[in-house]
């Protein structure tokens, strides 16, 4: 069956111009200019079906944005194939552009001196809205986000919060099956964070919206998708579920146990012990790996051999496996 | 399907008119400094050119018949291609990304979504006071057949000047910023286009005639009109062309438009 989303072995490099460093150097270039090849996405597939949520992740300068940039038909790939929804995005832009809506959290589309409502009749004519969708898609989005105070106030009046919840109507106005969101709580409070997030997940619950995420905040994708797709360098690195990347790459384990006097505890073969300097020394952590180490025989020794009062497993979080797997330390 | 794009060019026009009307005194204030900054040029032109009885037979009301078409033309054309003027900083600002975004036509957006209409009122303004001041003076018969010639000339010289700007903004696809090319070519050369290009260097005449053809935008249709005598220097057929050279040219520019658009690097984030 043919994927809703396709991405098959897609490239793209970018040419920079390599500056040499003083005046010579911006002379020299001048005259003759010197071109540094980065590859910004290399050899990258995936496909995403219809209704699909997927957070899109990486560090800076992974190919987060020029990936989505090839999915939204503003840039051409060098090779490989795209398709989404039947078309190829750059190459029929104006049939499907019609079909997408993008929120650039760091760029507003809306008119900055006018209005919100100016910027929403502006769409209503730029997408050829049909007056009855228009006025049920408004409708229904401005109770969802609570936008009622705000709609005819002009935009730079607005909190960046409300500013974004203006921005994302705007990105769907026009009944969009596919939504691209590109830091879509950057800089929003946390109460509007949640907000939009619970938005977000109502939407596509009710209307089978597909969505693509790319964000930093990793609060964004846990509450809100189910599928996750690392990119470094340009490359893919995991594609799989949120609760996947726990089991693969979470392996760490800490266990918090408070003694009931200061002990000095013996080593434990794979366990690293960690003072907490809390409660007069008597708080200690043990760090280990859930793949060498049975947490039931460690709890079971030292149990045995000392007074407990209270004991506190975690898991890591989901930033720091990220974080870890950015820098390279697990794969 | 007409109706449509017409109808989108009507609300864009609405909201960028709203947008200025938005804070009044400066907009009304805006079409005063233009007119303002543009005619203090001229006065200071006027008053250097009574010392000469002609320039190259040109008396003063001709050269403000001269003047006359380089501001109506302007004044119409940053209606239309304002967009295009500063492309550049729409490129580099990653503003284009959003056009692209949405399903019309690039071009169609770039023109309605920057129509700079009080600059215009500025420009134009002063094109038509010019121009009341010197018709009646110059000794051109008003009939069907020149205010025809007249129009033509006018479409003409906006296309070739628009035909510039499009030009130059495709070229920033390339290298991002073509700001002193603007300065070099189209600023430079409207400044020259001011005088009787009869007066100028040999190489300065072919760069107005062939390479940045700004003779055609008023000089040719002024002598279509006036009939002076250093008009024997140039082939007859010229005061005919505007309109051909901004129709050629303009599709010439849009092609290179279409051909480089492929090739449009978004700035990044």
């Amino acid at each position: 069956m043919e994927q809703f989303i396709e991405v098959k072995h897609v490239s793209k490099s970018f040419k920079i111009s390599k500056r040499a460093k003083g005046i010579p150097g911006t002379i020299a270039n001048l005259l003759v200019p010197k071109y540094e090849k980065k590859q910004a996405v290399q050899d990258v597939s995936f496909s995403i079906a219809q209704g699909e949520m997927v957070g899109f992740i990486g560090p800076n300068g992974a190919g987060k944005s020029t990936t989505i940039k090839m999915l939204s038909g503003i840039l051409y790939p060098d090779a490989g194939e795209i398709k989404v929804n039947g078309y190829i995005p750059y190459k029929q832009r104006r049939e499907y552009v019609g079909s997408i809506g993008v929120v650039f959290g760091q760029k507003s589309q809306l008119q900055w001196d006018l209005p919100v409502i100016d910027s929403f009749e502006l769409l209503k004519a730029i997408y050829r809205i049909p007056e009855a969708t228009y006025r049920k898609n408004l409708n229904r989005f401005m109770e969802m986000l609570d936008m009622v105070e705000f709609i005819n106030r002009p935009v730079r009046q607005l909190s960046l919060g409300q500013r974004m919840r203006a921005d994302i109507v705007a990105a769907l106005l026009h009944s969009p099956k596919i939504v691209f969101f590109d830091e879509p709580t950057i800089g929003v409070d946390v109460v509007g964070k949640e907000k939009i997030r619970s938005f977000i997940r109502e939407l596509n619950a009710e209307d089978k919206v597909s969505m693509i995420f790319t964000t930093h905040d990793m609060q964004d994708i846990e509450k809100t998708c189910n599928r996750l797709i690392i990119i470094d360098k340009g490359a893919k690195i995991y594609d799989g579920s949120i609760f996947g990347i726990r089991e693969k790459y979470g392996t760490t384990r800490q266990l918090d146990v408070e003694f009931s006097e200061n002990y000095t505890v013996e080593p434990i073969q794979n366990v690293e012990v960690k003072e907490l300097n809390e409660l007069d020394g008597r708080k200690k952590r043990f760090i280990f790996e859930n793949t060498q180490v049975q947490i039931d025989a460690l709890m079971n020794h030292l149990l045995q051999n000392y007074g407990i009062r209270d004991i506190n497993v975690s898991e890591p979080e989901i930033e720091s496996i990220i974080g870890k797997i950015y820098a390279g330390e697990v794969c | 399907m007409k109706n449509d794009t017409l109808h989108l060019a009507g609300v864009y026009t609405k909201t960028v008119m709203k947008s200025w009307f938005q804070y009044k005194v400066d907009a009304v204030l805006r079409s005063l400094a233009v007119f303002l900054r543009e005619a203090t040029g001229i006065i200071v032109i006027y008053f250097t050119l009574l010392k000469f009885d002609t320039l190259n037979g040109w008396n003063i009301y001709e050269m403000l018949f001269l003047f006359s078409l380089l501001f109506v033309t302007y004044g119409i054309l940053i209606i239309f291609f304002t967009g295009l003027r500063d492309f550049g900083g729409t490129v580099r600002s990653g503003n284009f990304d959003r056009f692209i975004l949405r399903p019309r036509g690039l071009l169609f957006q770039l023109i309605f979504c920057n129509a700079d209409w009080f600059a215009a009122i500025g420009h134009g303004g002063l094109g038509i006071v010019l121009f009341v001041i010197s018709a009646g003076k110059v000794g051109v018969v008003w009939n069907a057949a020149t205010i025809v010639y007249y129009l033509l000339a006018i479409v003409g010289g906006v296309l070739i000047q628009g035909a510039i700007f499009l030009f130059l903004a495709t070229l920033n696809i390339y290298l991002l910023e073509t700001n002193s090319l603007k300065e070099l070519f189209y600023w430079n050369m409207r400044k020259f286009a001011g005088y009787p290009i009869s007066i100028f260097h040999k190489s300065i005449q072919v760069i107005m005639i062939y390479v940045v053809p700004f003779a055609f935008v008023n000089y040719f249709p002024a002598q279509y009109l006036l009939r002076k005598s250093d008009m024997a220097q140039y082939p007859d057929i010229f005061m005919y062309l505007t309109p051909l050279v901004g129709g050629g040219m303009y599709l010439l520019a849009y092609a290179f438009w279409r051909f480089s658009i492929r090739y449009y690097k978004s700035s990044g984030n």
